[in-house]
């Protein structure tokens, strides 16, 4: 079969305490903002309104404030629910906020981390607030494997399970974390690459 | 093709009888399933009642004609589904095209609980013959195999609406006239995993469990198997048929990963696409078997629906789970089996351990058995964890 056209339409790469949109560094907090406080930062910034964000876990807020800064101008209210959907993975499953449950099971199993303790949670999270109703995966891999992203979400596309998806890879553990989501849609916007590994991979870089 | 699938027959197992004869006797006694832990170990022994299969896994196996040492999930499967099969009197399975779609949601956690415990001690112990078939899919073929099943296999596991969307598959998959007839439904055993998981959650009742009460403070779990037998147009012409399954319909209102909307978004479209598909009207239904688990949630979120769609004509409705405890991947099978079968003879199922009307709803659960009703329509809910909504409507 051959490719479907397809062109990443947005990226956001959020890593060392600092934004890149669209391969412009948009945002930056000093190296001393701890992850909570620097993702507290992106939720005022970007965001605000959205109370929820509070209860998440901190690998769901940062790719849900990833994907909200990805989506930011980029109306895609003219696609079918069904036809979004969310592809992501990263190398430490939810296992940062399974310690943090473990460690509440002792005395009283906390509910509100339960709910947090699958890495998927985060695409939830993702689809709920943007009305994402199509395919979704979370893979768990040793690294980023680029290729095999966008050949999974080039195949979705070339069999029309979806239209546009959000798609790349959240990571989060302990103080470490790395996000880089890319919009991919059929029809190209203003400033859009081509979808290959390739113009993935230098996004990342 | 097929116009119509039709319910040919069908059986249950769990806490509340062996069978779908006895659980219609407990339900005309008022004897609930649910007791103190005979069967599973757990910390939580003195803290829930849970409404456990009553009969220990030797039992079982001799029922089902299948090893001790395989999951309880499929030992329940089995009975269930070969007493549903045998209830339609079209002998050997082997004479049509069937498939079984079957429902779970633990796979065999029971054996693999089991195996941890020596396992976790000395890496070097444990058979590993109770951990091969942990997976969902593989307690399904365990099973297939055993009925000698060859058309299709497949396994549902979408939470607590997984029985219901395995009836929903079958029905599609006879419509299409890939086969002549599904073994649809669901098991689950009793496991730790799921005791301590809906305990993190904090809704499990300490006491027998009180859907559509205002008191209701939660869930009790259960386990067992439900299967009905669907079948085609020309296979229906064989047999003495309960009913048709007319309407179905699943929704999620992607609200939250484990509880539905407050407003019950996808309970309601789930409920209106199976009246629209079945081309009957809310007063047309008889009885509503509620999905109704006693969780705070649940049960105000689906009452609320009920308002909204049947708009002043609400059908007597009751939560069977009041005796059966909620049997997760089997519920929508097994109450599937107790709603087919309601509408074949005119019962409505009384809803136990009620008391005190939900201040938020117009209208309260049927207390008493009854026979005898003019049943035309009679619908069945099942609703699972993170909006995944289902509803299903028989008809005569």
């Amino acid at each position: 079969m051959s490719n479907t056209s397809a062109h990443i339409t947005a990226s956001c790469i959020i890593r060392g305490n600092t934004v890149v949109k669209n391969g412009v560094r948009v945002y930056e907090a000093p190296p001393d903002v701890t992850l909570p406080e620097f993702l507290r930062g992106l939720y005022d910034r970007y965001s605000g309104q959205y109370p929820k964000f509070h209860k998440m876990d901190l690998l769901s807020k940062l790719g849900w404030a990833a994907a909200e800064i990805l989506l930011q101008e980029v109306p895609m209210e003219h696609y079918a629910p069904e036809d979004t959907g969310v592809i992501l993975a990263n190398t430490s499953s939810s296992l940062d906020t399974d310690e943090r449950y473990a460690e509440t099971m002792k005395e009283i199993a906390s509910p509100a981390l339960f709910v947090y303790t699958l890495p998927n949670i985060v695409i939830g999270e993702i689809s709920i607030r943007h009305t994402f109703k199509g395919e979704n995966a979370f893979f768990v891999a040793d690294a980023f494997d680029i290729p095999f992203i966008t050949g999974y979400v080039q195949q979705l596309l070339n069999e029309g399970t979806l239209q546009a998806a959000v798609c790349g890879w959240v990571e989060q553990y302990h103080s470490g974390y790395d996000a880089a989501l890319y919009l991919v849609e059929k029809k190209p916007r203003n400033g859009s690459l081509p979808f290959t590994a390739n113009e993935a991979e230098k996004l990342y870089r | 093709m097929s116009e119509q699938v039709w319910i040919a027959g069908g059986d249950v197992i769990c806490g509340t009888g062996l069978n779908l004869a006895a659980c219609l006797d407990a339900f005309e006694k008022m004897q609930p399933g649910m007791g103190a832990m005979q069967h599973l170990r757990s910390a939580h022994a003195n803290t829930f009642p849970v409404a456990e299969v009553k009969a220990g896994n030797d039992e079982l196996a001799a029922m089902a004609g299948m090893p001790a040492h395989w999951s309880r999930t499929a030992l329940l499967s089995m009975i269930a589904a070969q007493a549903a099969w045998n209830s339609t009197g079209l002998g050997a399975v082997s004479n049509y095209r069937v498939g079984l779609v079957s429902a779970n949601t633990v796979g065999g956690m029971d054996k693999t609980e089991h195996f941890m415990e020596t396992y976790l001690q000395d890496t070097a112990t444990g058979r590993l013959r109770e951990v091969v078939h942990h997976e969902c899919g593989s307690i399904t073929e365990l099973v297939a195999d055993a009925l000698g099943v060859r058309h299709h296999v497949s396994t549902i596991s979408t939470a607590c609406s997984s029985g219901a969307n395995a009836l929903m598959y079958g029905a599609r998959m006879i419509r299409a006239g890939m086969l002549d007839a599904v073994i649809a439904g669901g098991t689950d055993a009793l496991t730790r995993f799921t005791l301590n998981g809906f305990n993190t959650l904090m809704i499990l009742d300490q006491q027998k469990c009180r859907p559509f009460d205002d008191t209701r403070t939660g869930l009790n779990l259960g386990e067992g198997a439900g299967y009905v037998v669907l079948v085609s147009d020309r296979l229906a012409e064989q047999t003495t048929a309960w009913c048709r399954l007319s309407g179905f319909a699943n929704a999620n209102d992607a609200y939250h990963q484990t509880a539905s909307s407050p407003e019950g978004t996808g309970n309601f479209i789930a409920m209106q696409g199976a009246l629209n598909m079945a081309g009957v009207q809310p007063a047309d239904i008889g009885y509503i078997n509620l999905h109704g688990t006693g969780t705070q949630n649940n049960d105000s979120s689906e009452g609320l629906a009920i308002v909204r769609l049947f708009n002043g004509h609400y059908p007597p409705v009751s939560s069977t789970k009041s005796f059966t405890g909620h049997t997760l991947g089997a519920s929508g099978g097994i109450e599937a089996v107790f709603s087919a079968y309601a509408l074949r003879h005119g019962i409505i199922y009384p809803n136990a351990q009620f008391t005190t009307p939900m201040k938020e709803l117009p209208f309260a659960p049927v207390t008493t058995f009854s026979r005898g009703n003019a049943l035309r329509h009679v619908m069945s809910n099942s609703f699972g964890f993170g909006g995944n909504c289902s509803s299903l409507v028989f008809s005569e």
